[in-house]
Parts: C-alpha cells; sequence; structure tokens
C-alpha cells in the first residue's frame, strides 16, 4: 500500500465533477489528476489543500497517511 | 489534439524524435565527421524543434505546465547531468590509459576533430538521456 491515499476519484465522483474540471481548479494538468488518483504521485501540500477546498471536505477526508506504506 | 498526453509530454516526445532523427544518421552512418557536421547538426536540431514544438503548442489547446512537470523536469536533468559526468569520468580514464601506454598521438592534426567528436558524442547522449528519463517518469509512479 502507498504511503499516502487519497479519496479524490470517490469524493469528485460524488459532486459529478470530471478530472479536467478539477485539474482547471486546481490549477494542473489532468494527467496530473490522474497519477494523483491512482497513488502515482503525491502532490504538494499546497495542491493537497486546494483539492481539499475544491471539493470542500477537511484535507484529512482526500489524504490519510500511512506510515507503514511504501514511499 | 485531444490524446492521453500532456503538453509537455508531446514536446518530450518530439524532441526525442529529433534528437534521434539527427544525430542517429550522424553518428551511425557518416564515417567522416567534421566541424561544420557538426554545426549542421546544432542547427538542424534548433531548426526542427522550432517547427515541431510551434506545430504541437498550436495544436495543443491546453499548455498548462504543473509541478509533476516540474519535478520531472528536474529529474531528467539530474539523469542527464549523471550520464554525463559518468561519460566524462570514462572519458579521461581512456585518456589517460592511452596517454600511458602510448597510443596517444597529439601531434595528429585530426585529433582536435576526434575530441570535438567524442564531447559532442558526450553531450548527445546526456540529452537523449535526460528526455528519456523524463518520458519514463511521466509514465511511472513518482
Amino acid at each position: 500500500m502507498p504511503a499516502i491515499r487519497n479519496q479524490i476519484r470517490e469524493l469528485r465522483a460524488a459532486r459529478q465533477m470530471t478530472q479536467q474540471e478539477l485539474a482547471d481548479r486546481i490549477g494542473v494538468t489532468r494527467q496530473t489528476v490522474i497519477a494523483i488518483e491512482q497513488d502515482k504521485y503525491s502532490p504538494s501540500l499546497e495542491t493537497a489543500f486546494k483539492v481539499a477546498i475544491v471539493l470542500g471536505v477537511p484535507l484529512d477526508k482526500c489524504f490519510q497517511y500511512d506510515p507503514n506504506g511504501r514511499r | 489534439m485531444a490524446t492521453g498526453f500532456s503538453y509537455r509530454e508531446k514536446t518530450l516526445y518530439a524532441s526525442l524524435a529529433v534528437e534521434l532523427a539527427v544525430y542517429g544518421p550522424y553518428f551511425f552512418l557518416h564515417r567522416q565527421n567534421s566541424v561544420n557536421k557538426v554545426a549542421a547538426m546544432i542547427i538542424a536540431i534548433i531548426v526542427l524543434q522550432i517547427i515541431l514544438q510551434s506545430i504541437i503548442a498550436g495544436l495543443t489547446r491546453n499548455r498548462v505546465t504543473d509541478e509533476r512537470d516540474r519535478l520531472i523536469e528536474l529529474r531528467g536533468y539530474r539523469a542527464g547531468y549523471l550520464m554525463i559526468a559518468s561519460l566524462m569520468v570514462i572519458g579521461l580514464g581512456m585518456l589517460w590509459f592511452h596517454a600511458t601506454v602510448g597510443h596517444l598521438h597529439l601531434e595528429n592534426r585530426m585529433v582536435g576533430l576526434h575530441f570535438l567528436s567524442v564531447f559532442f558524442g558526450m553531450l548527445v547522449i546526456a540529452d537523449i538521456t535526460k528526455t528519456t528519463a523524463q518520458i519514463v517518469s511521466y509514465r511511472k509512479a513518482l
């Protein structure tokens, strides 16, 4: 399991938001959103906060840290 | 151009294609290299890069670059630096070896061109390594 996991895909789907819409609102490419959702890329703290704000949830609802996960 | 590639990825594939198309024949087909050919190579690279990058920029609506692109760019430069540093060490080692066993003839008038070719080759290999490392980084987890 990766060290940092996220629920962005589920939260985004619940809001019927596309990857491109989320990417545009947080100022990244759609490919970066895809990489984050697939746990292939851990975003910067600033981008993580932007994701949480756009999805309207606290940061820890979007991202979870597992100290035993692989990095 | 609605592909699965970001703007940066498309420019990287174009760069790699240009590098292989121009440098490939230079290193593998031409036996007699010259300063003029090196200069022509550099001009060809610049012209082809401008044309291809302009086409990609024109066809790509969303030209956003972000933190992941910058991180991948840095990884590419690190790979390129490690490659050129390694090649420099190997090259200097070979130079030392040839000088030691007496195979190095600096009075030969072609020696300057040989050195130019070797250093140009090192730069080319480092550049291709940088571009390839960036392309690979886009496809794997960071």
